[in-house]
């Protein structure tokens, strides 16, 4: 075995499904011709655009699998959507300050999630930030500092200890006596690709990838003759290039960055990541991937990550199954790439883009 | 008595026997009860509350399918709400309800032997359109209040039989009409009928999707179980299952049931040998040679799901997340006439077509804002179990059920009769 195979037998093993390569080489070739065709679709939703690949018999039975993945990612974004004032978290926003809100068990699951992240992250992550996104223009797309007051304002507004779940009686109540504004935006998407996954399980597909906007995507099962889908983890520190590319089966990946959303006043960039903890952008941070077997958690993780210092990180990751992260730092004087599950040497590895599209 | 505050005619008509009512007595009946258009509000504004209430209330579901699980999921927002059985034809359903609920629910393959039950509180009813009347006829048998979903009833025999049944029973019924507990659609209407957009002489409303219709079949021999809709057997078709909303709505804005219906129909692009149309147009006459049009496609999403009220001093816009007014220029202004011996201007004569005037307005409009602008479905159920609680009867009762059944029966009628199909109210 070579040194690159090496490598990626070593995180075939390491992520239990998700097989690292470098580079589209050593992809073996496919050999025998699929009775299924490779169906896309792609439609907005979340603030974002969601695409399905699935392998289908024919066009008919992906469409109707289609319909019925999107009309699923509808449902939840109506549950969810904190931009609608009709989804059920908004109600709870509005209402769990005035007295316990009796919620229905999904979303009583995804509140239960979102604050098991709060708590093992030590408050890394966190679902009330909406005001503090609020505060600081990235709600209205007008990033701006905001004021000494205003900030101070925020403490009582922001604090996931302040939002309690009754497991008994599906209860969610805010301990502030007021209306507090939850926000799934670091885990809501994560939420729905797993209940894609499921409804393209149930509905007999084997092999399919989802895509929520790039950042959170998942390979269920693998392409014919593949040993998973093809992803490429950029190298913010050389834009252009490739850190590495994984394989995903049966598991998934989610990536945070300031790339997307920042804004730049007087010199200095802000990120639309924030330490609940500090109630400030996240500083030092370019880049984190975190791959788990639930999108949920991967989507989440991701957050954590970023917002946590690396050694921090690996304290919250230890002991997860199939939970691997890669982290690109812009700290001067410190490792600007760390790799928590895994081989460090992917850091070292990057690989230009020289290929066309991602697919093998 | 003015056509806007003959509001609300449908529920307030729930005051009085619809079985004696004749097509003039409706109007008079309604006429009578206009005075509880403000009060109607009221009573769905204490309907839909948030209570913390939470006397323990065991429901049974019969038709576990998609909207079924939809439904569960806002009854579980209620407080002291459990789904203690379930009946449905399709086993795989009963593992999907309980992954709704977090726990079991008992199973039943027939749904009289959960009618059989002794520890059921309410019924619920989510089956295609065709079984609707047995199943809700069966349920009231029982000494429940039920929930129906829409439309309520195949034939208007059978909407005519459930009003009846409910009246005998006593029984609080609830028909799954809920944008009537939408809150911005509530407080458009209320505006619409305090005169905002002058006299509301058609309703013109949109449901268009691209998609096909059909959910995913693991096996061909399943195709007309859960692909119902698409067939004549248990569906009709789009008018039912989602011209029967609008259709309500307009039912609502003009305070009556239809008086007349003309509809079309055809299969112009999924000839799948699916038996039902993938597109259709409706035109309901109301009193006063009032109009309202829906149609729905199913290959062209552009209009998506909207009602337009055309008044004659503006227009509203409703869709499932908000409202919105627009206002027709004023027609008619005062002129301050100048005094003294000034030289009028004279008027420059010209050309006169102006474009402008014939283009559609593009600009904003004035959203209506509401304190708690919730899912329907959610303040729907929640109000449900509010009648349940305290014997009020509900907004959406079976009068309401009945102009919707009379609206989406006969334009079906209308569509494969080719002909103008008149509509008694009795």
């Amino acid at each position: 075995m070579g040194f690159v195979n090496m490598r990626a037998f070593l995180w075939r093993r390491l992520l239990a499904g998700a097989v690292l390569l470098f580079g589209a080489a050593t992809l073996t070739a496919q050999s025998a011709k699929s009775p299924e065709t490779l169906y896309t679709e792609s439609r907005p939703a979340m603030g974002t655009v969601f695409t399905i690949e699935c392998y289908m018999p024919d066009a008919d039975s992906a469409d109707r699998v289609m319909d019925a993945a999107f009309e699923e990612i509808s449902r939840l974004e109506a549950l969810l959507s904190n931009y609608q004032s009709s989804s059920e978290l908004s109600r709870i926003s509005r209402e769990a300050g005035d007295s316990p809100v009796v919620t229905d068990p999904e979303t009583f699951r995804f509140l239960t999630r979102s604050l098991y992240w709060s708590e093992h992250s030590h408050g890394a992550f966190d679902i009330t930030v909406g005001p503090l996104l609020r505060a600081w223009g990235f709600k209205a797309r007008n990033g701006h500092v905001p004021t000494q007051q205003e900030q101070k304002g925020l403490r009582d507004q922001v604090g996931w200890e302040k939002v309690q779940l009754d497991p008994a009686a599906h209860t969610v109540r805010f301990t502030t006596g007021n209306a507090m504004e939850l926000d799934p935006g670091s885990i809501g998407k994560g939420f729905a690709v797993d209940s894609v996954v499921a409804l393209l399980r149930e509905n007999g597909v084997h092999a399919a990838f989802i895509s929520a906007g790039g950042s959170t995507l998942y390979g269920l099962g693998t392409p014919p003759d593949k040993a998973g889908w093809p992803v490429e983890i950029p190298d913010p520190r050389t834009p252009g290039s490739v850190a590495t590319t994984l394989l995903l089966h049966d598991m998934s990946l989610s990536t945070g960055a300031c790339t997307e959303k920042f804004f730049v006043q007087n010199g200095h960039r802000y990120c639309h990541i924030f330490d609940p903890r500090t109630l400030m952008p996240v500083e030092g941070m370019l880049q984190s991937s975190v791959i788990a077997p639930s999108a949920t958690d991967s989507d989440a993780l991701s957050t954590v990550v970023f917002v946590l210092p690396p050694d921090q990180s690996k304290e919250v990751l230890r002991g997860l199954q199939d939970t691997q992260a890669i982290l690109f730092l812009s700290v001067p004087g410190a490792s600007n790439c760390v790799v928590i599950g895994a081989s460090k040497s992917i850091c070292d590895d990057h690989t230009p883009i020289t290929r066309e599209g991602v697919r093998p | 008595m003015d056509r806007r505050s003959f509001t609300q005619g449908l529920s307030a008509l729930a005051l009085v026997s619809s079985a004696s009512l004749s097509s003039s007595a409706l109007q008079t009946a309604a006429g009578a009860a206009a005075a509880p258009a403000a009060a109607d509000d009221t009573r769905a504004a204490r309907q839909i509350a948030h209570t913390t209430i939470n006397t323990p209330l065991r429901l049974g579901l019969i038709g576990a399918g998609s909207r079924g699980q939809e439904l569960v999921r806002s009854f579980l927002r209620v407080p002291g709400v459990r789904i203690t059985a379930t009946a449905d034809v399709y086993p795989p359903r009963f593992e999907q309800l309980d992954k709704v609920c977090g726990y079991q629910v008992a199973r039943h393959a027939d749904y009289r032997a959960l009618l059989d039950r002794k520890d059921l509180d309410v019924i619920v009813i989510a089956t295609p359109l065709g079984l609707h009347a047995e199943h809700v006829l069966a349920a009231l048998k029982s000494g429940r209040p039920v929930y129906g979903e829409k439309t309520m009833a195949y034939t208007i025999a059978q909407a005519r039989e459930i009003v009846a049944a409910v009246a005998a029973s006593k029984q609080v019924f609830q028909v799954g009409h809920q944008y009537r507990y939408s809150p911005w659609i509530r407080a458009a209407l209320a505006r619409v009928q305090a005169g905002e957009i002058g006299d509301v002489t058609h309703v013109l409303a949109y449901w268009n999707r691209n998609n096909s219709w059909r959910r995913p079949v693991p096996d061909p021999s399943l195709e007309r179980l859960i692909n119902w809709r698409l067939y004549h057997k248990w569906s009709l078709g789009l008018i039912a299952e989602l011209g029967s909303h609008h259709m309500d709505i307009a039912n609502w804005t003009m305070g009556s049931y239809p008086v007349a219906v003309q509809a079309s129909g055809s299969i112009c692009y999924y000839r799948d040998g699916r038996e039902t149309d993938d597109n259709v147009q409706v035109i309901l006459s109301y009193p006063g040679g009032r109009r309202m049009v829906f149609t729905s496609m199913t290959d062209n999403a552009k209009q998506g799901d909207q009602l337009w009220l055309y008044g004659t001093k503006g227009s509203l816009n409703l869709t499932l997340q908000d409202a919105t007014f627009f206002y027709e220029p004023r027609k008619v202004t005062a002129v301050k006439e100048e005094k003294g011996d000034k030289k009028q201007e004279p008027v420059v004569t010209s050309a006169s077509y102006s474009p402008a005037n014939e283009m559609p307005y593009r600009g904003p409009g004035k959203s209506v804002e509401v304190k708690d602008p919730e899912d329907p479905t959610t303040a729907a159920t929640r109000a449900f179990v509010y009648c349940v609680r305290t014997g009020e009867r509900p907004i959406a009762d079976e009068h309401v059920g009945l102009g919707s059944a009379l609206a989406v029966v006969s334009a079906n009628e209308a569509r494969v009769a080719k002909r103008e199909v008149e509509i008694s109210a009795v």
